[in-house]
């Protein structure tokens, strides 16, 4: 965390889920844990895959593609949970292989489209410059879709349902 | 800056909530009989305290108010009123009073109405001055100076003519004249800075008072280059007029670090005020360093022997901590706690017989029992707001109530007694309401016209047992049961136990007062104490004897963050019963558990059919078929609707668990009470067992279909 922000540039961490790419912002970043199988909770959404043991703290586990509405991850090899904090909770979501760290300006952020139809969980969506598998700066540009944490919430998610 | 006066505020008004206790202790002592010297003192002091750092961060009500209730303090201490009961009793409402004027000044509350408390505490000061001149004095002489002072002292606004403090004690400091100005030397010490005193704040009061600086004594300042900014270097020379009372001068030094130089010295009458600061300035030793002693004894002839008392006090011996710095360290003990077990079981049998591995265990429990004796607190405090519910009661009602508690300072989890507030509340205003007759009933029954309500706290083993018993006319089971038939809470032709019917009263939404009163008859209360006492994983007993009283028990675990579990097995995952619910385990025969509908199975236990219920269907987990009943373990539980079996695969172990909340990070879910780490640092979930065995359906739905 020793990085020096510039204004107008934030570093935010992609991943992908299936050929989706998305982006949470680092500063939200706790840890990136390999998959293990949490424990089941009873009568949650389907989407909350259970808890786990994050250094003596019991935090939930949420399969990120379902919750955004996309279809369940698979959990493979390079599956991992990206523990993060939203709001001082701490929240683990399945996804399906960590991508890059980017530094990203704010200007190049364009706010998404409005086409959700229910709760708009991508703040924006950003170009960057894809890393090709052997290492090198590629040239082609891949869209990132930047998540809302807050939206995300299972907290808030909750306040709404009660 | 202002973030750090708020600290300093918050810290105030803890000093106020302790300062309450003590005053309360005191008046209810007082109300009791004893009156003497000691406990008038005491409270004297708590609500001086209260007023003088009311007066430091502006809370003009209460301290207008706490001065009032101190002035008939004082005279009460001096042996100028009698401390009647009728006295004592005035001062019990004025008591009511400032707690609610604290409670304002801390925001939670609106400003009282104080003119009625306020006007019975000028009656009984009134009422003391006529008596007065008969009463013998202690110092006639220091008597008749004051009242000399009297019409003066009254130009300090907000302080009545009585607002003076007794100076029996000075006679020596009496000057004939008893005009001339006084000098006051003030030398804030190093530590006053150093705790956050502003010295300035004491000079404006003394201005207040229409004192005036009439110099200031730099002697002690050294050169820039050793000059330290935190320290004090100056000693002020005021002048106060002679005609302000030496006592209200030393209340301006009240909250002054004892160290400091403080001298208050009567000037001859001729002399100009400056002239005399003049040779005092001289004198002045040049280091503050020579100074402290003095000053000790300059303040304590000024103040009452009681306040003195207060001086020499040795340094507080209490820190007060953050409740979150003593939750994070349970937390790491507990955690401490799990990686012990962690490490034991990857030793080798072996190595775990080594003599350092319990040693390490035996370490860590210790541990563990420290921090959590440090969040254990005197029972006191929840019993502490019980006395003035009562008088308010028995003002609403006209009930007579006499409070008799027991076993106080028993010490149980800061959390517990937070959370034992509303429903000993609640049970109160039961036992008030609902228990006691009113004094023509009382009588008509042979007894005492004053009820007795006992409020008792005792440990046994890992649980705490509060009681609240009242003697008075017990339930009257007939007409609960007719209530209860009538709302519709069990079949009119239930057969119920007395057990039973006292149970209900506990049911939602159960009242059998007929007409809604302020105090009780919503139906809410006795449900609220059930399920806020089930939530803290205690429970609640009720015993009554018609025509002799009700004892209401509540049972309460001494600590919320480590419970007695049993290990289960249930569908692969590992989950923890709460061991005080657990009344024994049961392997099936074939043929003992059998279904009663499609979806509910019964188990016959010694001529008795009890519900069954299987875990796996109740979360709604998929399993590859159910097992036979044959190859599992029924566990019967102790609930509210009686004894359940909860059918799980296998029993695995018996220990304690440190309980992590789920909705810390989650949000609650209906079934589980948390969930814990186990030794080898997977997560198992604790069950609720109320929660799993009601249902989502009323919970007294089984009772009915039992009794029925």
């Amino acid at each position: 965390m020793s990085a020096i922000d510039t204004p107008g540039e934030r570093k935010i961490v992609t991943f992908s889920l299936g050929s989706q790419m998305f982006g949470i912002d680092m500063k939200a970043l706790i840890e990136i844990r390999e998959w293990e199988d949490p424990t089941p909770l009873p009568g949650v959404p389907a989407y909350i895959k259970g808890v786990t043991n994050l250094r003596g703290t019991v935090v939930p586990v949420v399969g990120l593609a379902e919750r955004i509405g996309w279809a369940p991850s698979e959990v493979h090899s390079r599956s991992c949970i990206l523990v993060v904090n939203i709001g001082g909770n701490q929240c683990g979501f399945l996804v399906d292989e960590v991508t890059d760290i980017v530094l990203i300006k704010a200007e190049d952020i364009q706010p998404a489209p409005d086409v959700e139809t229910h709760e708009n969980v991508i703040t924006g969506l950003v170009q960057i410059t894809a890393r090709a598998p052997d290492g090198t700066q590629g040239q082609t540009g891949a869209m990132v879709s930047l998540l809302d944490l807050n939206t995300l919430s299972l907290t808030r998610q909750m306040d709404f349902a009660a | 800056m202002s973030q750090e006066l708020d600290e300093i505020q918050a810290i105030f008004f803890e000093e106020c909530a302790e300062g309450l206790t003590t005053a309360e202790q005191g008046l209810s002592a007082m109300a009791a009989g004893d009156v003497s010297a000691e406990v008038i003192a005491g409270v004297f002091r708590a609500v001086h305290s209260i007023k003088g750092g009311a007066g430091a961060f502006g809370h003009a009500a209460l301290t207008a108010f706490s001065h009032r209730f101190e002035n008939v303090l004082d005279e009460v201490r001096a042996g100028r009123i009698a401390p009647t009961p009728a006295v004592t009793a005035v001062m019990l409402t004025a008591f009511d009073i400032l707690s609610d004027h604290v409670a304002a000044a801390k925001g939670t509350a609106p400003l009282p109405d104080d003119a009625a408390a306020l006007a019975a505490l000028d009656e009984v000061l009134t009422g003391k001055a006529a008596v007065t001149p008969a009463a013998p004095l202690p110092a006639p002489v220091a008597e008749a100076d004051e009242f000399g002072f009297t019409p003066v002292a009254a130009v300090v606004e907000e302080f009545d003519p009585f607002g003076f403090e007794p100076v029996g004690v000075v006679l020596e400091e009496l000057e004939p004249a008893g005009s001339a100005d006084w000098t006051v030397r003030f030398g804030p010490s190093r530590a006053a800075l150093a705790n956050g005193a502003e010295p300035l704040l004491v000079v404006r009061e003394l201005e207040g008072l229409g004192g005036q600086i009439t110099g200031v004594d730099a002697d002690a300042l050294p050169g820039l280059r050793d000059l330290d900014p935190e320290d004090s270097y100056f000693i002020w020379t005021l002048s106060v007029p002679g005609t302000v009372a030496r006592a209200d001068i030393a209340d301006c030094f009240d909250f002054v670090s004892p160290d400091s130089v403080v001298e208050i010295e009567r000037v001859a009458t001729e002399a100009p005020a400056v002239i005399a600061a003049e040779p005092l300035v001289a004198e002045t030793p040049p280091t503050l360093a020579s100074l402290p002693p003095v000053a000790p004894a300059a303040v304590a002839p000024a103040t009452s022997p009681a306040e003195s008392v207060r001086h020499v006090e040795p340094p507080a011996q209490t820190i007060r901590v953050e409740l979150t710095k003593l939750d994070m360290l349970l937390n790491l003990v507990g955690e401490l706690v799990i990686r012990g077990s962690i490490l034991a079981d990857r030793l080798s049998p072996a190595d775990q017989q080594r003599v350092e591995l319990p040693e390490l265990a035996r370490l860590t429990r210790e541990i563990q029992d420290n921090v959590m004796s440090l969040r254990a607190q005197p029972i006191k405090q929840a019993f502490s707001r019980v006395p003035r519910m009562l008088r308010d009661l028995s003002a609403e009602t006209g009930k007579q109530v006499l409070l008799e508690t027991l076993g106080e300072m028993t010490e149980v989890d800061k959390g517990v007694i937070e959370k034992i507030g509303d429903p000993l509340t609640h049970m109160i205003r039961n036992a008030v309401d609902h228990g006691i007759e009113s004094p023509a009933e009382r009588v008509a029954a042979g007894k005492s016209p004053e009820g007795t309500i006992r409020l008792s706290a005792e440990q046994k083993g890992a649980r705490i047992f509060v009681r609240v018993a009242d003697d008075g006319r017990g339930i009257d089971r007939a007409r609960v049961r007719a209530k209860a038939v009538e709302k519709g809470i069990v079949a009119a032709d239930a057969a119920l136990s007395n057990e039973e019917i006292d149970q209900l009263i506990c049911a939602p939404g159960f009242s059998t007062a007929e007409t809604i009163s302020n105090i009780s008859g919503r139906g809410v209360g006795m449900d609220v104490v059930r399920s806020n006492v089930e939530a803290l994983g205690g429970r609640v007993e009720i015993s009554s004897v018609p025509g002799q009283g009700t004892t209401f028990t509540m049972i309460l675990p001494l600590t919320l963050a480590i419970l007695d579990g049993m290990v289960v097995r249930l569908a692969g995952q590992r989950y923890v019963l709460p061991l005080a619910a657990v009344v024994e385990s049961v392997k099936p025969e074939p043929g003992q558990v059998r279904p009663m509908s499609p979806t509910s199975d019964v188990i016959e236990l010694r001529g008795n059919y009890l519900p069954v219920r299987r875990l796996t269907d109740v979360f709604g987990f998929a399993t590859n078929g159910s097992r036979a009943p044959e190859d599992s373990l029924v566990i019967i539980v102790e609930s509210e609707a009686g004894p359940v079996g909860l059918m799980v695969d296998t029993i695995e172990d018996r220990r304690e668990v440190v309980i992590k909340s789920l909705d810390q990070n989650l949000h609650p879910i209906r079934g589980l009470g948390g969930a814990t780490i186990l030794g080898d640092g997977s997560i198992a979930l604790i069950l609720d067992v109320e929660a799993l065995v009601g249902g989502a359906a009323s919970t007294f739905h089984p009772l009915k279909g039992l009794a029925a």
